[in-house]
């Protein structure tokens, strides 16, 4: 076990020295992210509390296709695996408000086929009035080639859904929680259900051949028209994704820079952005840096929220 | 939805998508031809979709997905379901060979090697050959039952050598992967130490692949998918549910509430299992 963590210590360093000339070279000084902290509940003011935040980011819809992508896993009434479908409905009301020509919910599970039920189970239709017209199974989709430019990951193109390629405004609308296979998956990880399943299978693994933690990086890399709000109001604690234990923190994190988002619910969960390897790749330190993010709302301080750890990744404990 | 539906919501290139509207794919198109068989289809709407699957045959003789994709998947495992003279002899005889020549990327002498090596070697992981998704890829429980199940039906053409011992280190394959409430799931029982629970889709298709195979493991995996059948939640996990149990002479019985069938291939699979039930199990013929 040891052994392990000492590896993926020198894979995370190595990577951070890579991914930052890399960024250095690329882009020049960068400017500072914001990001927003807010507090928020599963209530009625959800839906006005999602609204200020996209005008905060001053997020312009208009005339625009939105594809809202939250986190849909597995069904399990005992624990908190996916986005709440509050969230969901508040983000789509919101995108309409703001004069998005069309917005859609899409999600393709990484393990169930069956991700109508399961958005069903999760209350989604309950929640979201014409759900089912209203969203794309992405697993099911029609797919075109993609060719990755100068990939992270050992894969030279990946086929996508036409949907999320076609969308002007991918919105990761991901759960906080702890990853048993990348410490934490966030509004970066959740890009994993844009591959789509009729391809790549129920797991999608060819991605874990490839290289978990560089697919990440590719995707974020290949859908740069992003937004996030994390859904932190309760996040998983433990052995996340799926198997994990509720851990409520009653807020959510929201941004234009995905790495900046990450970095700042990794501090509340008082996890190390720089030992999550992902961030490491797409980003560099500097990038996920709180130096170069500009943080609004309520401070880390005040709703950092220790997240257990399991014990392969203790040493990634800020 | 009923055959008829099925029937109206084909393309006009002749196969099937998995909603409306969108493109042709051959998993839905496979399971409509195999709805359409069993419930008197439309001949002019079988046999148009029968020239899709034709047409769309890579040259290694497997499908992919869709015909935008530039790769033979696991559908052609489905694909060889159909009966060999509707497909076409040497057709079917070359996606036999392709799914012969597929498996698991465990199971190779270089990932064992590098395991020993590790120290994480002994246990089912690599044990016994079964079929990915895609290829490259690790194996996993659906593309390895519904393979078992094509090469079942083409043991009886005395095709490729090998295929009896495939089909039984296939099944081997899954027994490995059972989990421990009975069931399976996409087919990894532990993750890091912790058990994963089951799922129906993946329990039906198993027991549909272990069709004569008994013993204590089966007995609790048949007793499993009677409770899963009992809470689920899905038409199509259902479907798979009463299609394995029935392989093994059980009636499922499901959840009082009526399950949607929401697009082609749960529909499709909706009609083979009220055939199942009713005595006949296409899978198995």
């Amino acid at each position: 076990m040891h052994h392990g963590i000492r590896r993926r210590d020198f894979l995370a360093v190595s990577a951070g020295s890579f991914a930052l000339t890399r960024c250095s070279l690329m882009r020049g000084r960068e400017p500072q992210s914001r990001v927003s902290i807010v507090r928020a509940a599963y209530t009625q003011s959800i839906y006005d509390t999602v609204r200020r935040l996209l005008v905060e980011h001053r997020v312009d819809v208009r005339g625009k296709r939105v594809v809202v992508k939250p986190n849909l896993v597995e069904f399990d009434p005992s624990t908190v695996i996916n986005t709440h479908p509050m969230l969901v409905h508040a983000a789509l009301e919101g995108f309409r408000a703001m004069g998005a020509a069309d917005v859609r919910i899409a999600e393709g599970p990484g393990h169930r086929r069956v991700t109508m039920d399961l958005a069903e189970a999760a209350g989604y239709f309950e929640t979201i009035p014409h759900f089912e017209d209203l969203f794309v199974d992405l697993n099911l989709d029609d797919v075109s080639q993609v060719l990755l430019r100068d990939p992270f990951s050992r894969l030279n193109s990946m086929y996508f859904p036409n949907t999320a390629l076609g969308a002007d405004l991918l919105v990761s609308l991901p759960k906080m929680k702890t990853h048993h296979w990348v410490g934490a998956t966030l509004s970066m990880k959740n890009f994993f259900g844009l591959v789509p399943g009729s391809v790549y299978g129920w797991p999608k693994n060819v991605l874990h051949w490839a290289g978990i933690d560089e697919c990440i990086a590719d995707l974020y890399a290949t859908f740069p028209r992003h937004f996030a709000i994390v859904d932190g109001i309760v996040g998983m604690e433990g052995n996340g994704p799926i198997q994990g234990k509720p851990k409520p923190v009653g807020v959510l994190v929201a941004g234009k820079d995905l790495a900046a988002v990450d970095a700042t619910c990794c501090r509340i969960m008082k996890i190390k952005p720089a030992a999550i390897r992902y961030l490491m790749l797409s980003a560099g330190p500097r990038q996920l840096g709180e130096s170069n993010i500009l943080q609004i709302g309520e401070n880390i301080a005040h709703v950092q929220t220790p997240f257990g750890l399991m014990e392969e990744w203790r040493d990634i404990r800020l | 939805m009923d055959v008829a539906s099925i029937t109206s919501l084909q393309n006009r290139d002749g196969g099937w998508p998995y909603r409306k509207g969108g493109g042709s794919s051959t998993e839905p198109t496979v399971l409509a031809l195999l709805a359409q068989s069993i419930d008197q289809g439309d001949p002019q709407s079988i046999e148009r979709g029968l020239a899709w699957l034709r047409v769309t045959q890579r040259q290694d003789g497997g499908w992919a997905p869709q015909p935008q994709v530039s790769q033979s998947t696991w559908v052609t495992a489905l694909a060889a379901l159909l009966p060999r003279d509707a497909l076409g002899a040497s057709r079917h005889a070359r996606a036999i060979d392709w799914l012969m020549g597929q498996t698991g990327r465990e199971a190779s002498l270089v990932y064992k090697l590098r395991n020993e090596l590790l120290g994480e070697g002994g246990g089912v992981i690599g044990k016994h050959e079964g079929w990915p998704f895609f290829p490259g890829a690790a194996a996993w429980v659906t593309p390895s039952a519904i393979s078992i199940l094509a090469l079942e039906k083409a043991r009886r053409y005395k095709m490729a050598g090998g295929i009896q011992e495939r089909i039984e280190i296939g099944q081997q394959f899954l027994m490995d992967r059972i989990c421990q409430d009975g069931g399976w799931n996409y087919g990894r029982a532990n993750v890091l130490g912790v058990d994963a629970d089951s799922y129906p889709e993946t329990t039906g298709q198993a027991l549909l692949a272990l069709h004569g195979v008994r013993g204590a493991k089966l007995e609790k995996a048949l007793a499993a998918a009677q409770a899963q059948a009992q809470r689920c939640r899905s038409a199509e996990g259902l479907s798979w549910l009463q299609l394995g149990l029935q392989a093994h002479g059980i009636t499922a019985v499901g959840p009082a509430k009526v399950l949607p069938n929401r697009h082609v291939a749960d529909t499709s699979l909706g009609i083979l299992a009220r055939a199942a039930l009713s005595g006949r199990n296409l899978f198995l013929e």
